[in-house]
Formats: C-alpha cells, sequence, structure tokens
C-alpha cells in the first residue's frame, strides 16, 4: 500500500535533489577556490583548495619513517605479506630496494619505475609507505637474534577471537594518504614489486574523516567515541613513548607496531543508552572529557565520588582500565575505521583497525592491553578478530633503502 | 493502489495492536538487565543493632569483576569495608567496625549479562539504643562531641542517588511506561480517526 505512495517518493526524490544540488554548490566553491588560488587575499581561509590536498608531499627519507608521527592521513591499507619460502636475505634485500624506490617515487608524485598508470603517481597526498617487520622476516633472513624481543605474537588473551584471515604476516606496508585513489595505486603498485618474492596474507583498508574536514582534533570511531585523546603530544612525550633511542643501528630510531582488528557490535552498542555508554568509556560522547572534567584533555579524577559514594568514573571503565600517566608508558594509537559490506538483515560488520606504535611492545603495549582484557565493560561490544606485531625499521637516507641496516 | 487508503475498523483495530505488539518489545531489554532483589538490611530499615555485613541480591549472577558495592555514612564519608564477596546472584560487604548509630547509604554498580551497567543506592539506619552516641528520631540536637561523621541532619531516607539507574526500576516500572504509552497513543489515534472524518 505504501510502497508506491507518491508522498514518499517525492520526500525521496527531494532528499536525493537537495544532496545533488548540495554536492554541486560545494563543487563549484572548490572550483572557484581553485582558480581564484593565486589571491590569498579572495580565498576563504577555511577552506583548503583541493589541488593543495593532493600535492602536499610527507618526505620518505630520513632517520625516521614517517607515517607513524605523521598527522593521520584520511585513508590506510595495511598490507600483510606472507614471504616465499625460497625468500632468503638476499631475495629480501632486493625486494626491500625495489619497494623503497617505487614507495620513494610515489610518496614524492612521481610515478613508479615501470608505472602502469603513471598518471595515478602524480598525486601523492601526503603518501606515506611504512615498512614493517614481522618475526618470520627475521626467520627468513636468518637474523633472529637481531628481532626487538617484544615483536612476537601477543599471548593469548581472554577476549580474542582472532582470525588467520586478519593475523600474522612477515612484511607489512602500511600505505596512508589523504586520496583513496593515491592509495589504491600505491597498494597495487607495491604488491605487484613484491609478488616475485611474498604472497598477499591480508589487506585491512580503513578510514578517517576527510582531509581538512576536522584538522587537529582526535579522530572518531563507529561507536562515536572520540578515540585516542591520550596520545603522546608531540615532542619529548612522544619521542619517549614511541622512538628507540639507542642500540645497534638496526634498532636505533625505529618503534613497533602492533595491529588489531577489533570488531564493534553496533546492533548491541545501539540497545545501551547514552549514559550507560559514557559509564563504560568513563567519558563524555559529546566533548571526550573524563566523566570528571569538562575538556577532552582534563585529568580523570578516579577518586572523585559520586553522590552515592560511588566514584564518578566506574573502575570497569576503559578509560579506567587504559590509563597511564607516564610517557614511557603511553602508546601513540594511529587508528583508521572500518566499514564493511552489512548482512542481507543489515547487520554492521563495522569496527577499528587499532594501530599502535610504542618503543617496547613488553613495556608498553601489553600490559594495557591486559588491563583491558581483564576488565574492561567495553568489551561487551567489542571483539578483536585480527592480531598482528611488527618492528618498523629505521628510516633511509636518500638512494637508501628501507632494511639496509639489518640487511645491508 | 491510492484509492485504498484509509483502514476501515477492521484494519484501524489491527493496527492498535500491532501497536501493542511493538510497543511491549522495547520493554523486553529492560528483562534483560540486572536489578536489586532483596537486601540485608532492608531498604529503609531501622536497626536496633548495627549490622556487620551488607547483603544484596540481584535478579540475575553478578560478575565479581564488575560488582562494586560502597558504604557511606551521613557525612557522605566511606565507611571501612571488605571487598564484595560474590556469590550467585549475590554480593556482601563486611564492614570493618561497629557501626555507630546513624543513617548509612549503600550505593551499588553492578553490570547485566548484556554488558549494560546498573547502579543505584538506599539507606538504612542504625538506632541502636546501647550504640554510640547518637540522636535517633531527632537529629536537631546531635552532640557535637565524638565522632564527627555523625549527621546533623539527614534527609529523609533513601535519596536515590543513581543518575542512571538505568535498568534498577526493573519490568514493573518498563510496563507501567509501556502501557502508559499505549494509551496514550490509542487517545491519540482515536482523535485522528475522528478529525479525519469530521474533515472527510
Amino acid at each position: 500500500m505504501t510502497g508506491s505512495d507518491p508522498r514518499v517518493v517525492s520526500r525521496r526524490g527531494l532528499l536525493a535533489g537537495g544532496a545533488l544540488a548540495a554536492g554541486g554548490a560545494l563543487g563549484a566553491t572548490v572550483a572557484v577556490t581553485a582558480v581564484g588560488s593565486d589571491d590569498p587575499a579572495t580565498r576563504p581561509a577555511e577552506m583548503t583548495p583541493v589541488a593543495e590536498i593532493g600535492l602536499a608531499v610527507e618526505p620518505f627519507h630520513g632517520t625516521r619513517q614517517a607515517g607513524v608521527a605523521t598527522e593521520p592521513q584520511a585513508h590506510a591499507a595495511f598490507v600483510a605479506l606472507a614471504l616465499r619460502p625460497e625468500t632468503d636475505r638476499e631475495a629480501l634485500g632486493r625486494m626491500l630496494r625495489l619497494l623503497s624506490d617505487d614507495a620513494a617515487r610515489l610518496t614524492q608524485g612521481r610515478p613508479a619505475l615501470a608505472d602502469t598508470e603513471p598518471e595515478l603517481g602524480l598525486l601523492p597526498a601526503r603518501l606515506t609507505v611504512t615498512f614493517g617487520f614481522g618475526p618470520g622476516f627475521y626467520q627468513a633472513a636468518n637474523l633472529d637474534e637481531r628481532r626487538p624481543p617484544s615483536v612476537a605474537a601477543l599471548p593469548a588473551l581472554r577476549i580474542d577471537r582472532l582470525s588467520p584471515h586478519w593475523s600474522g604476516g612477515d612484511l607489512l606496508l602500511q600505505i596512508c594518504a589523504d586520496d583513496p585513489l593515491t592509495v589504491a595505486h600505491a597498494q597495487r603498485v607495491l604488491v605487484k614489486d613484491s609478488r616475485p618474492f611474498a604472497t598477499v596474507a591480508w589487506v585491512q583498508q580503513g578510514f578517517r574523516r576527510a582531509a581538512g574536514a576536522e584538522p587537529g582534533r582526535t579522530q572518531r570511531n563507529l561507536f562515536g567515541q572520540l578515540d585516542g585523546t591520550a596520545n603522546p603530544k608531540p615532542g619529548a612525550p612522544l619521542e619517549t613513548a614511541v622512538w628507540v633511542p639507542d642500540g645497534p643501528s638496526w634498532l636505533r630510531d625505529s618503534t613497533t607496531l602492533v595491529i588489531r582488528r577489533i570488531s564493534m557490535n553496533l546492533e548491541t552498542w545501539d540497545l545501551l543508552g547514552r549514559t550507560d555508554r559514557e559509564l563504560s568509556v568513563g567519558r563524555r560522547l559529546d566533548t571526550g572529557a573524563p566523566l570528571t572534567g569538562t575538556d577532552e584533555h582534563d585529568e580523570p579524577d578516579f577518586d572523585a565520588l559520586g553522590s552515592g559514594g560511588l566514584t564518578v568514573i566506574p573502575d570497569f571503565s576503559h578509560l579506567t582500565r587504559s590509563h597511564v600517566t607516564e610517557d614511557r608508558l603511553r602508546i601513540l594509537r594511529r587508528p583508521y575505521n572500518y566499514d564493511g559490506v552489512p548482512g542481507a538483515d543489515g547487520t554492521a560488520d563495522s569496527g577499528l583497525i587499532f594501530a599502535s606504535y610504542q618503543a617496547d611492545i613488553t613495556r608498553q603495549f601489553l600490559p594495557i592491553q591486559r588491563r583491558l582484557a581483564e576488565r574492561d565493560l567495553l568489551n561487551e561490544w567489542t571483539t578483536p578478530i585480527g592480531s598482528a606485531v611488527f618492528a618498523i625499521p629505521p628510516g633511509c637516507p636518500e638512494g637508501g633503502w628501507i632494511g639496509q641496516q639489518l640487511l645491508g | 493502489m491510492r484509492t485504498n487508503t484509509r483502514p476501515g475498523p477492521a484494519g484501524f483495530l489491527a493496527a492498535v495492536l500491532a501497536t501493542a505488539a511493538l510497543l511491549l518489545v522495547p520493554a523486553s531489554p529492560a528483562v534483560a538487565h540486572n536489578s536489586l532483589k532483596t537486601t540485608t538490611p532492608a531498604k529503609n530499615a531501622e536497626l536496633d543493632k548495627a549490622p556487620t555485613e551488607i547483603t544484596l541480591e540481584f535478579l540475575q549472577r553478578l560478575d565479581p569483576a564488575f560488582t562494586t558495592i560502597v558504604l557511606s555514612d551521613a557525612a557522605e564519608q566511606k565507611v571501612p569495608t571488605g571487598e564484595p564477596v560474590v556469590t550467585g546472584a549475590e554480593g556482601t560487604i563486611s564492614i570493618d567496625e561497629t557501626l555507630a548509630n546513624g543513617t548509612y547509604t549503600v550505593a551499588y554498580r553492578v553490570v547485566s549479562a548484556d554488558g549494560h551497567p546498573v547502579q543505584g543506592s538506599y539507606a538504612f539506619t542504625v538506632a541502636d539504643p546501647a550504640g554510640a552516641e547518637a540522636p535517633v528520631p531527632t537529629p536537631a540536637e546531635s552532640s557535637p562531641a565524638a565522632e564527627a561523621t555523625t549527621p546533623p541532619t539527614e534527609p529523609a531516607a533513601a535519596s536515590p542517588v543513581a543518575a542512571t539507574d538505568g535498568g534498577g526500576s526493573g519490568t514493573g516500572t518498563a510496563a507501567v511506561i509501556g502501557g502508559g504509552i499505549l494509551l496514550v497513543l490509542v487517545a491519540g489515534g482515536l482523535v485522528l480517526l475522528r478529525r479525519r472524518r469530521g474533515t472527510a
């Protein structure tokens, strides 16, 4: 009866028309801005011209790899490769020279060496390619004694429901850019390069807000929570938390990465009222402020009591369980959301590609993860379904290649 | 297709029934929430002997990792107790020292089987004739000496704290609310129906 109700149809038409009109208006504004961009006086300050986003470049060469302390780009592909049995130390060297060369080109807005779609290599949009070495990499190179001890499969956790489809991997390529087409092209180029040496173990693609949509803000996950508030601040805190300060050349200026694929049950989360959601997290959903504060970065007061004598922030809240105060114990979270295709009944396939950087997994990541596994109420709605660990080796100078300190 | 827009009386009845059925559904998650069943001492109890422990019995099994029970005196100071000992649906805290006369608040925070946090509180009063200093019925003239924590005034017991006593109210309340909504809806429907007829 209602299926062909013209009122419904017309409302839909109106919505679609409105969206088109809005899109058109936006496009027009952007075009005008881009054209007039040589005269900064006429340019609205708040709008970044599209061309600037596309042409923006992050450095590839340096003592440290990009893509860690780099302001997170809007899109990411985490590509985990499994080395072929015949890929030995010498082959790894050849592979990484090739990958480093093409990654360097693409990040600087130049097509890859044998780029089949060279036009796609011209807009780097802050592309970074970050290399990670899994435990199997060191074995293949017969250099297990050089593996950072904490780079090993995580101990089994009560909350884990890990799938091999999202776990492990010998070599990681973390590809991030503010443009999804740039990410797709870089992924294609680098996977083709690696074919003689490795197979694809898994790929996880994720997103955050579009470039320029919410600059400088903590990202939101698909539960609507601010995610990454407690990150170490740039400068000394981040230095302490993330980078290995000394040691042999293959360790100095390196870090480690834990990737956890965390399925988020939007169906049961939907049943939770706003107050209960905030009790589970220990923070307000709108501002991200701790329940005892008003600003996102207010220090939480875990001893503050409500009128009944209960702590204002529940001891089972995610905030309470994950809280650390020392910089050397902090982790740098750089997560991306994923949103798969819903089931036929509409059940969401959504979650988080949780990416955590720290100098030492055992010292920093594991204690937090253990406390969360033990008692975080948020576990009720989240399930880790993938887990992988990698060393992020130091960067390389111009003309060098990632991994040269280890393999060279 | 457009001609058949107005449901007949049978259609209207069916719509009301369907609405009623729909309204009953949201009430069911409340059933899944945990809530407080009985307490010892009882809510608003006046005890002539100080209790040595407090036991809260809930509708559902408790998870010790997510069970908090705290005791506060009338000055909202925490009273030293042991950690909750959980057995099935019961959580018990032992009270370290003999309670002086006065009104106390028990607050709890537990988690339902479906993960929903449930919290609330209630009060009881200790009025031991042989007990420590305490003005029993009229706290107005409390002896200022000794325990500074003794309340000058204690407002009518059991001001329920729980900002978020989500499921604490239990199914009964949900059913009442559901019924209320249904009533409003049916009334609204009838008014609409009458208006339509009037304008047709």
